[in-house]
């Protein structure tokens, strides 16, 4: 017997706001948190625009109760963790609980500011600034402070880690290996990725502009964004009150460029196509997709063939909250699985923000008014990234 | 658990599978750094894209051509790979640059091919794999998470063949930084790793690929049982083993052979002293004398079972303890990687 994987609970930092409600009052006030970096210390300060958590490792590391010498990636992590996971830590003692988290820069922050050093001196002093280089060293972190052991994971697949982290979650709940697992995945802004996505000249100068047909590339983000998921039986252990279920999940891969998106979206169609087919649903019971939408010429425009596809034309609402946060790479698939439980939760619809002009390669357009009052029973969330990976999750209104 | 491998193809310090002398010879060497023996991969990659792979794309790709070959099977249905380190030649090249060129006048290359996702992405691309593809990044049991997956998509999915691999590639500041941590020791030699302690093991590298399946087929090797745990007390570790051996409903004695993945390292020697005691009427084989020393070490293991089961002979530079040969029906690996340890139950 399979047993279903329900959302309690949400933890999500990004750089609207520090926990759920803040992020929720963000995107319902259209937050503008995209500009110049206060901490992120680049040449490109004053060219490229990215959405920074406003807070310094310091803040960061008081709001978490953690060590402020960790690897800011961890120090995300941790905060949003611990709001998700910290109410019911002591209810799910008894309870085998695991942490599957994702990251695709591990600790390149502390590494980029020592490394020059470390090359040309060879000085073993650098080395403590080193130790948590590897993804998964920030994942151990964060679980050994938490408590979480019966199972811990690290997955990178570039931006569609955490939505790869969460399917894993529902798996193992459903497959009656675990009880509880905390899922997402966290990510900083570095000079590495900064530089990186520079080079492949897809970052907007500007607020990016998803969706729309003069779009010029994405806005770099970071944060963290996680789901605290339980067995129904768990759930009526810690007193948890089920939101959503992670009612169906695919990934699949577009087999077709290391970092572009083939133009149709083959990959898009299958993860999409695949993750309704499971949870047994028909696109047109899809109350709202939140995009993947980075704001690139490419990727929207195969999401957005991709969706024209799957949904012969009757598309539900949708829209990229990545116009908000960034793209926040890693942590992508976390926090807008965070958005989507807030969005079923309180039935509303985030906007679009900045959209103006109609693409001309697709016939519809994305939701550009924040909606209330609506009954939301099922989500679409969708994530893509390099290394063709594509995932969808579907999040369904519990009992719907 | 039950997965059936079909197929294995490793690229490593002692060669590939490939080669009809692998593991035929003892190696001899006198270093602190164990590189992977590369193949020729103009077998399996054409001239032009090899030029722009790093080595451990190279190593990953080569890898899964032996074990696509082996279980005669060219496009896997899904992928799951493991990799703790990710393609590190690839990422420093770009850090080296983005710091010397002060974030100016950078090519996006090894960007491009420095996250994490590559090899898996770059097998999906040239196999033209549309399924699903993960990559696990958590440490010294990156590819038991790797296996882990292949267990939950090959339940959802019993008819597929799913390709599951470990990989990691050493660069000089990697094992610069792992020496200085402790993980490899300067001054190594065969003889050093496999039969004297001290702190610390020998740098390795490489690639362990594997076709996986729910079905059984004639020759395939089953791995009925995985568990893995983080320890830093070495007293716990007996406990775990007799635990799994429970689980696994088996005896002492049915076990006919212990693949050992005793790196050398004097803090986990206790751990190795009670487990070679404790199967020392099995045969026990050492690995990383041949493999070196990486998160993903594993994966040469259980390519050296499949190896083994395969010829029906344990390597005589591999034997530790001093049990009479017997036909090989149950093994065990284990495995440490600093704190990370795993115990498998293969049969054949």
């Amino acid at each position: 017997m399979r047993h279903k994987a329900y959302i309690v609970n949400t933890g999500v930092i990004t750089a609207i706001g520090n926990n759920t409600q803040q992020c929720k009052e963000g995107l319902a006030s259209g937050k503008n948190a995209i500009g110049k970096p206060r901490f992120l210390q680049t040449h490109w300060q004053n060219e490229i625009p990215v959405a920074e958590v406003p807070l310094s490792n310091d803040e960061l590391a008081a709001l978490a109760g953690v060590s402020s010498g960790w690897p800011r990636t961890a120090l995300l992590s941790a905060v949003a963790v611990k709001e998700a996971w910290q109410p019911y830590r002591e209810s799910a003692q008894e309870l085998r609980c695991g942490f599957f988290s994702a990251n695709t820069v591990g600790g390149m922050d502390l590494t980029e500011n020592v490394y020059k050093d470390f090359k040309e001196t060879g000085t073993l002093s650098d080395i403590p600034s080193m130790v948590s280089h590897e993804c998964g060293a920030i994942t151990e972190l964060v679980a050994g402070h938490f408590g979480i052991h019966d199972f811990v994971t690290t997955i990178s697949t570039a931006c569609s880690s955490s939505a790869n982290s969460i399917m894993m979650a529902a798996q193992m709940i459903e497959a009656g290996m675990l009880d509880v697992a905390v899922a997402g995945g966290a990510d900083c802004l570095s000079r590495f990725t900064l530089n990186g996505f520079n080079t492949l000249m897809i970052l907007d100068r500007q607020q990016c502009q998803p969706f729309d047909n003069n779009r010029r590339g994405l806005n770099l983000g970071e944060g963290a964004g996680y789901v605290l998921m339980m067995s129904e039986k768990a759930a009526g252990q810690c007193n948890a009150t089920p939101i959503c279920s992670v009612s169906g999940y695919a990934n699949a891969n577009d087999a077709y460029h290391q970092t572009a998106s083939s133009p149709d979206g083959i990959g898009n169609k299958l993860a999409m196509q695949q993750a309704m087919a499971q949870a047994g649903i028909t696109p047109a019971e899809v109350s709202y997709i939140n995009l993947h939408g980075t704001g690139t010429a490419n990727n929207d425009s195969s999401e957005g063939k991709a969706i024209e596809s799957v949904f012969a034309g009757q598309v539900p609402p949708a829209s990229s909250t990545k116009s908000f946060t960034g793209h926040t790479l890693g942590a992508s698939g976390g926090v807008e699985a965070v958005f989507s439980t807030i969005a079923i939760a309180d039935g509303i619809l985030f906007p679009n923000m900045r959209w103006q002009t109609q693409m001309e390669d697709i016939s519809w357009k994305p939701v550009t008014e924040m909606r209330t009052g609506l009954d939301i029973r099922h989500v679409l969330s969708n994530s893509f990234g390099f290394g063709g990976n594509c995932s969808s999750l579907v999040f369904s209104k519990f009992n719907a | 658990m039950n997965i059936y491998i079909k197929g294995a193809g490793v690229i490593s310090a002692a060669g590939n599978n490939s080669d009809p002398s692998f593991l035929a010879e003892a190696p001899g060497y006198d270093t602190h750094r164990l590189n992977a023996k590369e193949p020729d991969y103009t077998a399996y990659i054409q001239p032009m894209q090899l030029r722009r792979m790093s080595k451990a794309v190279r190593m990953g790709i080569g890898a899964s051509k032996i074990a696509g070959q082996q279980a005669g099977i060219e496009k896997p249905d899904a992928l799951s790979i493991g990799t703790a380190m990710g393609c590190l030649q690839d990422t420093e090249v770009f850090l080296s640059k983005m710091i010397d060129q002060q974030e100016q006048m950078l090519t996006p290359t090894a960007f491009i091919q420095s996250t994490h996702n590559t090899v898996g992405g770059q097998i999906a691309l040239l196999a033209g794999c549309y399924g699903h593809n993960l990559t696990y990044v958590h440490r010294g049991h990156s590819f038991e998470h790797a296996i882990i997956n292949a267990q939950l998509y090959l339940h959802a999915h019993p008819h597929h063949q799913m390709l599951v691999g470990g990989i990691d590639e050493l660069v000089d500041s990697s094992v610069k930084v792992l020496t200085a941590t402790g993980v490899y020791r300067e001054g190594n030699s065969t003889e050093g790793i496999l039969h004297t302690a001290g702190k610390g093991s020998i740098a390795g590298e490489g690639a362990g690929f594997f076709i996986a399946s729910a079905q059984p087929a004639p020759g395939a090797l089953r791995i009925k049982g995985l568990q893995i745990f983080t320890t830093k007390d070495a007293a716990l570790v007996s406990e775990k083993m007799n635990g799994f051996l429970a689980q696994q409903q088996l005896q002492q004695d049915d076990i006919d052979l212990l693949i050992s993945g005793w790196n050398g390292d004097s803090r986990t020697k206790p751990v190795y002293d009670v487990l070679h005691q404790q199967f020392s009427a099995s045969v026990i084989a050492g690995f990383k004398h041949l493999s070196g020393e990486y998160a993903t070490a594993s994966s040469f293991g259980l390519a050296m079972a499949a190896h083994i089961a395969g010829t029906g002979m344990v390597p005589g530079f591999c034997r530790l303890g001093s049990a009479p040969a017997r036909p090989i029906r149950n093994i065990i690996l284990f495995n440490n990687y600093m704190h990370y340890f795993s115990m498998w139950h293969i049969c054949t």
